[in-house]
């Protein structure tokens, strides 16, 4: 047997560990134009950026290697954030169009694996364009003015970036069936990428110039960048890119399951440990530096966790199929994880509930003054009555009615009608001379305003009305978890076909 | 019927006000081929996609095997061949790349990956394809690899919708082969078509659907006699039509009494005895009857007679 031969064998055996979409994107790859010209356009980019840093180095310049790099890394940056993420985008999409997706869901490959191969398969795709540029980037390295750790670093941020763009447009091609929809979705993405390319250009700068302006800028500082704490940031960023970019693959299948498949759960386990993994670093920082302003950035960013998860978790279906939750205690085989985290409307109030008292436990027992936790618990206030007090609506009036998307409009309607309405009757009503914006009583029911001016409320005494907003939307989500148990099938009883190894309730059985 | 396979058990699927499946019930034993008879968007796509796990009911269940779709899609997936009314084919693909691909994507590994590839590959006959893209074969071709991607896995249950949809007659000819050879290797197959002429040769028995409702079900013989009970019949008599229609308007069981040329067609909802008697009065009653025909009944009729309702 030849050498050849010997290794296409080798090759052959090692492909069936592989997922089979990668096998096959990559088969496909090969052959398609868009891949040969990227590879192409790299090499040539590649070759002539070394040529023009090698005549600078050569002509004395101590910086070569370091603009060289940095170039290189941009072309490598534009590769992976637009044209592996629209490839991404275009290959779910095109076997959603075509219906060959179909095709694969009749497979074993489950929604999950389909998600996780079309994403591995962009990442060898953008390996191979990362090896197109590796002899170039080498050589910048030999230009001087730059380590190795650098490039490493920069070769790993691009890289991370890229597959979480990949995994993003993969959830955003799940969303649409119609071409206008899924271009529109795409471009607000493109305009998006341009931002935080902007955005990553200019902490790029501000970190080579030395100074670092703390996690998004918003008084976290760890002041000089010492191995340590630049270690610490690096560890945060990558446990949030890793559980981000799980939820986007889990968020993905979602929108790919059956009705009868429990994708729920998954999801909302998700989301929790991003929400536990938010709590824990907070108070591990605090531990290790001692920086109270931690919390206050803990209460915004789980505030609007929060309330994004509600928007999308309150308004599922207040009735879970039975077989839903046979098979999810088949799965899970806990009662308690069902409860917490299982879908429908009702579990979905008792998950963001418990999310909440563990914000308001951590900042009440962190946070600097009270002024700071009174704000996260009023705020809260403010997220269970704008979602829950619609959705409740919602049910009890019409609940023939009711479908997801109808209670999503109707909350961020309110939301948007709290924001206008209190400033416009106010004008109709007072009719005064000059247009006076500022922040008052009637303003107490928006709540932007109210969280951005709480000292004002808090100072003013004024505290009354949103501890009346929070407790009526705390009865609200109480009542929606009352109708989630009182519109659940009575029984869910495990599995007694011995026919059936998986299966579930008796034949015939509703779905209801 | 013994060793059922495929039980589709009060199937109901609605969309919005549309109900496109009422309470469908029938089954199909091993080795059997059943073929699926209904005009257009009379809810036999819908009833395959839910068997195929592709869509689920909102009551009712189908058994494939001992899987449920309801309660284990993942099980009965694995017993379930489909093939859709569409080719589903990628681009940058050969032949023998796009079995790979499915056989793969069946869990299938090593060996038995490129044993069932190259089974498929002999059994359909496409050894000289297998390094062609497959996106540009001929439809007929298509076809015939997307029938080999379905049943890549050996599945026990084949389900086609419309498979022989705007095939040549030479590849509709292979296609009916190929199906005979697969119900006689054991697999069960339902097949829905609109070329009803070659449903009765490649099929064992029929359902027949209309508005999400199954009209009827059972062997081939079975249902057509529900035709022949309303037979269709013509006379041609010497004399002036007339008189004859008025005679046979009188006739018990005659309907639908119409000129057809130089004759008179009629419904006659009765059997051979019943038509035995109705000659014998016709010749009685001294009409000049120079010729009496029946027109056999076969599925072509079967489907006009849905269509046009009057089976309901």
């Amino acid at each position: 047997m030849s050498a050849g031969v010997r290794v296409q064998a080798w090759l052959e055996a090692a492909s069936d560990r592989l997922s089979p979409l990668v096998v096959k994107e990559a088969r496909q790859v090969v052959r398609s134009r868009e891949f040969v010209f990227s590879f192409l356009a790299s090499l040539v980019a590649g070759l002539l950026i070394a040529f023009v840093g090698a005549t600078d180095a050569l002509a004395g310049s101590s910086t070569a290697g370091q603009w060289t790099f940095n170039v290189l890394l941009g072309c490598l940056a534009l590769l992976g954030l637009a044209v592996v993420p629209l490839a991404a985008f275009t290959t779910l999409r095109q076997e959603r169009v075509e219906q060959t997706l179909e095709l694969i869901t009749l497979t074993s490959l489950s929604s999950r694996r389909i998600i996780v191969g079309k994403l591995l398969a962009q990442s060898v795709k953008l390996l191979t364009l990362f090896a197109a540029v590796a002899p170039f980037l080498t050589m910048s390295f030999l230009l001087g003015g730059i380590d190795l750790t650098t490039i490493a670093i920069g070769l790993v941020a691009v890289y991370m970036a890229s597959l979480w763009a990949g995994a993003f447009c993969l959830f955003l091609s799940t969303l649409f069936r119609s071409r206008a929809a899924s271009g529109l979705a795409f471009s607000m993405f493109g305009l998006f990428v341009l931002l935080v390319l902007f955005l990553g250009f200019n902490i790029i700068r501000m970190v080579s110039l030395g100074f670092f302006p703390g996690i998004f800028g918003l008084g976290i500082g760890i002041g000089s960048a010492t191995g340590p704490s630049i270690l610490k940031v690096l560890l945060v960023a990558a446990t949030f890119w890793t559980i981000s970019l799980v939820n986007l693959v889990l968020l993905a299948e979602n929108r790919l399951s059956l009705a009868t498949e429990d994708s729920v759960t998954p999801l909302r386990v998700g989301f929790f440990v991003q929400f536990a993994l938010m709590a824990g670093w907070s108070i591990l920082w605090w531990a290790t530096t001692a920086r109270i302003g931690i919390f206050d950035t803990l209460g915004t960013f789980g505030l609007v966790h929060l309330a994004a998860v509600a928007v999308f978790t309150l308004t599922e279906e207040m009735r879970v199929p039975r077989r839903v939750l046979v098979r999810q205690r088949v799965l899970y085989g806990s009662r308690l994880l069902g409860t917490l985290f299982g879908p429908g409307a009702g579990r979905a109030a008792i998950y963001l509930l418990m999310q909440m008292a563990i914000l308001v436990i951590v900042c009440v027992l962190f946070s600097a003054a009270p002024f700071n936790w009174h704000r996260v618990l009023a705020s809260l206030g403010y997220v269970c009555f704008f979602t829950g007090v619609p959705v409740l609506a919602f049910w009890s009036w019409a609940p023939a009615k009711v479908t997801p998307m109808r209670l999503r409009v109707a909350i961020l309607v309110t939301v948007a009608a709290t924001m206008v309405l209190p400033d416009v009757v106010y004008h109709l009503i007072a009719q005064p001379e000059t247009l006076d914006l500022r922040f008052s009583t009637r303003h107490l029911i928006n709540p932007f305003r109210t969280f951005a001016e709480w000292d004002v409320a808090e100072g003013s005494g004024w505290t009354v009305v949103p501890a009346f907003i929070g407790v009526t939307g705390l009865a609200a989500y109480i009542q929606i978890i009352v109708l989630g148990v009182v519109t659940a099938p009575k029984a869910v009883a495990l599995p007694a076909r011995a026919e059936s190894p998986e299966g579930a309730a008796g034949r015939g059985d509703v779905l209801d | 019927m013994s060793d059922v396979v495929l039980e589709i058990d009060g199937l109901v699927r609605t969309f919005g006000d549309v109900h496109a499946v009422q309470d469908v019930s029938f089954s199909v034993g091993r080795g059997q081929v059943l073929g699926f008879i209904g005009p257009n968007g009379a809810g036999k796509t819908t009833t395959m996609r839910i068997i195929a796990t592709l869509d689920s009911p909102d009551a009712g269940d189908v058994r494939v095997g001992p899987y449920s779709v309801v309660d284990n899609p993942a099980g009965a997936r694995q017993l379930v061949g489909f093939m859709p009314d569409y080719a589903g084919v990628y681009s940058n693909t050969t032949v023998e790349e796009y079995l790979d691909f499915f056989a793969r994507a069946h869990d299938l590994r090593g060996d038995a990956r490129r044993k069932a590839v190259a089974h498929i590959i002999e059994f359909m006959s496409i050894g000289d394809l297998r390094d062609r893209q497959v996106e540009s074969l001929s439809k007929g071709l298509k076809q015939r690899v997307a029938l080999g991607r379905a049943i890549i896995h050996d599945p026990e249950v084949l389900i086609l919708d419309e498979p022989a949809a705007n095939l040549d007659p030479r590849a509709r000819i292979e296609f009916r082969t190929l199906i005979r050879e697969l119900a006689a290797d054991g697999k069960t197959i339902l097949l829905s078509s609109h070329i009803l002429t070659e449903m009765s040769e490649m099929c064992d028995a029929v359902t027949v659907i209309e508005k999400g409702r199954v009209l009827a079900t059972g062997s081939v013989t079975d249902v057509l006699e529900l035709v022949r009970k309303r037979r269709q019949l013509s006379v041609r008599a010497a004399g002036p039509l007339s008189l004859v229609e008025r005679t046979l308007i009188e006739q018990p069981g005659v309907t639908n009494v119409h000129e057809a040329g130089d004759r008179l067609q009629f419904d006659f909802d009765g059997g051979d005895a019943e038509q035995v008697q109705l000659v014998g009065r016709l010749v009685a009653a001294g009409l000049p009857i120079l010729e009496f025909r029946a027109h056999s009944a076969d599925l072509e009729d079967l489907f006009i007679e849905i269509t046009e309702g009057r089976m309901q």
